[in-house]
């Protein structure tokens, strides 16, 4: 079987903040990682090769750095690793990505169809989840979003059985193959590289392709094929907030002169001492 | 104005202001810019100085100062354009489940009205599901002028295809200009196919929505880099402009059964493929009680600074005391002090209670854009400059242990009062 997992390099987003003074981004310190999700995705279709048999490759787009997220993945066991750069690329949004990363992965089928496609939910820095169903809806796969378990797959009738996130709860269901899962991040635990694959990977060859090698339509990539655009970038609202009563002397003082400070809104006062009318 | 070895005034990037969107890249004619350390850069001595970078970056990181003509103005008849194509409407996907309408629906109709109301225009409804025509009427009275309703035993549960397919036919011959769906797991595992389909834009989870008035286009507020920034978003060439909101955002509008409205029913057209099937569902198991934090008009909530056994007893009172229950922060949950359903915050639940109480919350982003919305916010730290302090009405800085069962007195003799 043949499997594809789709990996973004992130910067670590738990470290990026606007500076409040200047209003820019403060860069210091951020280190591009591998986004956690997708590293799980990896971790699934590892453990799919590992069943089934058959063959991973890595897939991901973005600037030349990006390729250290793919020999992460050799490492842990991927078997071949495509990295899309090209500067008609850049500025892609989710329809743009979906549409690059697609053809990307219709080149491959052409050589060995595909049949599982594994991406993570979501990626923590733009937090969108709109890749894997762009790419599934462009490849006509079957969809699976939010998965949590692979229950089964049944390689007879070209067929898994996943469980997955809903509202309330979690489903069971079963469909044709080929598909595109996007995993939460409790569906497994990232493997460790071991020693000879570290090395294997260092050794290993990238392929790059670029907006020629996919035979994408220009109109359709990168900003071009971006409907969406940036206006501005600030930061969250920042609020002064309300008065503070130093309670390490004397707390009891201060917690009177809260209350008095919250109960002032007499409506507000109402409500809270008569239980909300309940 | 620097000047390479052409003598060409050349357009330079303030490093510490960009923020690597890579639009630039993209747009410079001559590839004269690109990407290191995450910010971008432009070799002087292949810039041409066209000032096109300059145009594009969202955040004024371009140095450059433009000789020539001031920027073009649009045609009318370009911003026409897409009027021209007969988009009109500003519609809401009505997410319904055994026949019951989804809360965030009702909120994203009522601020349709306000944005159908700056456009002049009217608000559509369309509904997708198996029986569903109370939710159609109910539609109307939440603010619905017209709802379109597929009704379809196939659609008795959600499957992506067949959804997807459906929604995106309803896009087509209704033509909405404004397109919101609720992003619960269902709406944003839907709207991504809608979108792929229409080949449009979509913007995910916002907590904004304007309309920009020279234009008219739809301005779309979202958290991004993990909500430690906000970005605003259009979409001007494509149509329907599509966004997904959060739940409890935007306030539900009043019911009114007296509305009219007019309901057209549509007729599914099934994908070919072959599709999934249900085998299971399987309620959530929920941890205790199964409680709901976010359907609660108070909430204590533990954070990091209270994360003990002892403690909870006494939150456990204040929270009875203010009609309310007791929630927390993620390193509570993490310390397996409380049930994850209990968590406040971006990976837990949104919430937007009457009263939000923080004990010991220091108010990393992550958790503000949880809570934000609260009504009145207090906040109870050790630590004079724990975050929270900033978003709360009010706050008593000092240690949690003396305040809390102070408060709890100091409380129980107003109620006795009263």
């Amino acid at each position: 079987m043949h499997f594809i997992c789709c990996i973004k390099q992130v910067p670590d987003t738990s470290k990026v903040k606007i500076d409040p003074e200047t209003n820019t981004l403060i860069r210091s310190g951020v280190e591009s990682i591998a986004n956690p999700y997708d590293m799980v995705a990896l971790e699934a279709a590892l453990t799919l090769k590992d069943t089934c048999g058959g063959k991973l490759t890595v897939l991901s787009m973005g600037p030349p750095q990006a390729e250290q997220v793919l020999r992460e993945a050799i490492s842990c066991g991927a078997d071949e690793a495509i990295l899309l750069s090209d500067r008609a690329f850049a500025g892609a949004d989710t329809l743009a990505t979906s549409y690059a990363l697609t053809r990307a992965i219709e080149k491959l089928a052409q050589k060995t169809p595909v049949d599982i496609v594994c991406c993570g939910k979501q990626a923590i820095d733009g937090d969108t989840a709109q890749v894997g169903p762009g790419i599934a809806t462009r490849l006509g796969y079957t969809q699976f979003t939010y998965v949590t378990e692979i229950k089964e797959i049944d390689t007879v009738n070209a067929r898994i059985t996943v469980k997955r996130k809903v509202e309330g709860g979690s489903e069971i269901i079963r469909g044709p193959l080929p598909c595109v899962l996007t995993v939460e991040l409790e569906l497994a635990k990232p493997r460790r590289a071991s020693l000879p694959r570290l090395i294997h990977s260092l050794k290993s060859e990238i392929g790059v392709w670029n907006a020629e090698a996919i035979h994408g339509d220009n109109q359709k990539l990168g900003l071009k094929g971006s409907p969406t655009w940036v206006k501005k970038i600030f930061s969250p609202p920042f609020k002064e907030g309300g008065p503070r009563f130093d309670a390490r002397e004397n707390p009891r003082q201060a917690v009177e002169d809260c209350l008095k400070t919250l109960l002032a809104d007499e409506t507000f006062a109402f409500h809270l001492l008569k239980q909300w009318g309940q | 104005m620097p000047k390479n070895s052409k003598g060409i005034e050349v357009a330079k990037i303030l490093p510490e202001k960009c923020i690597g969107c890579q639009i630039c890249v993209a747009e410079c004619p001559v590839g004269a810019i690109e990407m290191s350390n995450g910010a971008a850069v432009i070799d002087p001595e292949v810039c041409i100085g066209c000032g096109k970078c300059f145009e594009v970056c969202p955040v004024e990181a371009v140095k450059f100062e433009k000789k020539r003509s001031p920027k073009k103005i649009r045609k009318p008849e370009e911003v026409a354009q897409y009027a021209r194509d007969n988009y009109r409407g500003v519609a809401v996907f009505i997410e319904s489940f055994n026949g019951q309408g989804a809360t965030v629906s009702w909120e994203l109709i009522g601020k349709a009205r306000q944005l159908a109301e700056k456009l002049n225009t009217r608000v559509i409804g369309f509904l997708l599901g198996y029986e569903v025509n109370d939710s159609a009427r109910e539609a109307i009275a939440y603010g619905c002028d017209e709802v379109h309703v597929i009704d379809d035993p196939l659609l008795r549960t959600y499957i992506s295809k067949p959804y997807g397919k459906a929604l995106t036919d309803l896009c087509k011959k209704v033509k909405p200009e404004i397109f919101l769906i609720g992003a619960t797991p269902l709406g944003r595992d839907l709207a991504g196919i809608v979108a792929t389909n229409l080949e449009t834009g979509l913007t995910a989870d916002c907590t904004g929505l304007d309309i920009e008035e020279e234009k008219n286009l739809l301005l779309m507020t979202r958290p991004t880099f993990g909500g430690n920034i906000m970005a605003t978003i259009f979409c001007e060439h494509h149509r329907p402009q599509m966004s997904t909101v959060r739940p409890r955002v935007f306030k539900t509008p009043e019911k009114n059964p007296a509305r009219n409205g007019n309901i057209y029913c549509h007729v599914l057209e099934p994908p070919h493929d072959k599709l999934p099937e249900l085998i299971d569902f399987i309620k959530d198991v929920v941890s205790g009680d199964g409680v709901d934090i976010s359907r609660f008009p108070a909430l204590v909530v533990a954070g990091k600074g209270a994360c003990d056994l002892e403690t909870m007893p006494l939150l456990e009172e204040l929270a009875n005391l203010v009609g309310g229950i007791v929630a927390c922060s993620r390193p509570v949950v993490e310390a397996g002090l409380m049930p994850y359903d209990r968590q406040v915050g971006q990976t837990g639940k949104t919430v937007a209670p009457k009263l939000y109480l923080g004990i010991g919350v220091s108010g990393a982003v992550q958790h503000l854009v949880g809570m934000q919305g609260s009504e009145k916010i207090i906040a109870v730290n050790a630590d004079p400059k724990a975050p929270i302090f900033n978003v709360a009405d009010v706050g008593i800085i000092g240690d949690y242990k003396k305040v809390v069962p102070v408060l709890i007195e100091e409380l129980k003799k107003r109620k006795l009062r009263n």
